[in-house]
């Protein structure tokens, strides 16, 4: 264990060294300066999952009827809902910490060791908290992008979150005692995390014209709609009225054209638009 | 996976299969989206694995005169559509529309089961002219709690035009929007254009 965590530290630091290595000073998309390293990591994850880990989750797939699926992925859940409790404590969330403490009371004993979820009819809410929600609930709301090795996208927040809370000495070490045992714990956590979403896979790459900005910008929307923040993919605040109704400024082939002078920010200029079209209807 | 990262799937998941949603025009936006929502879910029911093609069709000629694919694209494309002809413009909303109806066809029969709630209420916004209709969605065996999904409208001599759907808070409409100025910026809209005909070939049409 001791060893899986040391392993754990070097990663993080040599994470971090790469990251302030390839930080561009001048990113094309401000939330995401590490975008060569994101977009490596990004293929990196690609080629795990098409050559190990998606193969393996079709074949475990094959082979487990769904409720034993839903059983193991109660069993990681309990595991999550300890470590909410503490981040809803250290959010200063004290109904919702014993909300996760009376979830993981009840599934683990009458639950089955976790197997059976039955907390959630039992009234008790499913309100996970994580570390990188604790970090985003004291202050530190904006954070760039990062791809994470398997896990995939995240930000520098919560991956340090994540790092943090699989390098403590969690309850998840009742379960395994050596590094292989970690290995087969996590792969495990992982097939069964991968299996739910194989019939998804082609509707990403049908959806996306470059999958990789697609995952990007849908994960920061989701992650700082769930945080109370602003849509932090659109810094121009583009004003759908004006777009549709001003004339095109194009008359030329428009790879030519520049780009328009940005006046999104002027009041009068709406209101004007919207005078004309009320009028208009 | 991250929590983070299962949410997001089961964003795309749902948007994959529910922004088809469409509206049977009333003046009431809320309605609107409850009436065609419950006209989809009717077709959607009906599929037996047999009929699947005809379903299909069947729910696009429900929700695609729900949306207004010009407006759609433009809020996509952000800035840039200002630098696009009016035959651009066209061209554009021709093939994001082509994009959008594969994409969201090919998976909505997952979505057959879905119970979908319409919250009484819009937000209502730009002086009455936009409203925001919230659901919620849940999937039978779906552990991780219903998906929000919102409908963004505008009123329209027509009626209530929707223009923008969010999952979860992430926009199935400008989470296009980095990729396409990526491609304006390197090969202007014509390329744009060009991408979008090429993807929308190289999809399979969806049997």
């Amino acid at each position: 264990m001791t060893c899986t965590r040391h392993a754990l530290r070097s990663g993080l630091l040599v994470a971090s060294l790469l990251l302030a290595g390839c930080a561009s000073p001048h990113p094309s998309t401000p939330q995401d300066p590490y975008e060569s390293f994101n977009r490596s990591m990004y293929a990196f994850n690609d080629k795990a999952d098409r050559w190990v880990i998606k193969p393996a989750a079709q074949g475990y797939r094959a082979i487990t009827p769904g409720p034993f699926r839903t059983a193991v992925s109660n069993f990681f859940d309990n595991f999550k809902d300890v470590y909410s409790a503490a981040n809803n404590l250290l959010q200063a969330e004290p109904e919702k910490a014993v909300n996760d403490i009376m979830r993981v009371a009840l599934n683990s004993t009458f639950g089955l060791f976790g197997l059976i979820d039955i907390a959630t009819p039992a009234g008790l809410k499913n309100n996970k908290t994580s570390l990188g929600d604790t970090f985003a609930h004291w202050g530190w709301k904006n954070s760039n992008y990062l791809v994470l090795p398997f896990f995939g996208p995240s930000t520098v927040r919560d991956g340090l979150g994540l790092g943090v809370s699989l390098g403590i000495n969690g309850p998840e070490h009742l379960v395994y005692h050596n590094s292989n045992e970690a290995i087969a714990f996590y792969g495990m956590y992982g097939v069964n995390t991968r299996a739910r979403y194989l019939d998804f896979d082609d509707s990403l790459a049908t959806a996306a014209i470059d999958p990789y900005t697609y995952l990007r910008d849908g994960f920061l929307q989701l992650r700082a709609r769930q945080l109370g923040l602003p849509n932090p993919t659109q810094s121009d605040d583009v004003n759908i009225d004006e777009l549709v109704n001003a004339p095109s400024t194009a008359s030329a082939p428009a790879g030519e054209a520049a780009p328009p002078a940005v006046d999104g920010s002027h009041p009068e200029a709406s209101a004007a638009a919207h005078a004309a079209a009320s009028a208009a209807q | 996976m991250t929590d983070t990262m299962k949410k997001l799937i089961a964003t795309f998941l749902v948007m994959l299969g529910l922004s088809a949603h469409s509206l049977a025009a009333t003046d009431n936006p809320v309605e609107q989206v409850r009436e065609t929502s419950r006209q989809i879910m009717d077709v959607l029911k009906q599929e037996n694995g047999k009929n699947t093609k005809q379903v299909r069709q069947q729910v696009e000629a429900l929700a695609v005169p729900q949306f207004d694919f010009q407006r759609m694209t433009a809020l996509a494309v952000g800035l840039g559509w200002r630098q696009a002809s009016p035959a651009q413009q066209s061209a554009l909303a021709q093939q994001f529309q082509n994009l959008l109806v594969r994409t969201y066809s090919s998976t909505m029969t997952r979505f057959k089961n879905a119970q979908i709630d319409i919250q009484p209420n819009a937000t209502m916004g730009n002086s009455g002219r936009e409203a925001t209709v919230k659901s919620s969605v849940s999937l039978p065996g779906n552990d991780k709690g219903p998906v929000a999904v919102d409908y963004t409208l505008y009123k329209t001599p027509q009626g209530w035009k929707v223009f923008n759907v969010s999952v979860e808070g992430a926009s199935l409409v400008t989470v296009y929007r980095n990729q396409f100025n990526q491609e304006i910026n390197k090969n202007g809209v014509d390329g744009l254009i060009k991408m979008l005909q090429d993807k929308n070939a190289a999809i399979p049409a969806s049997k």
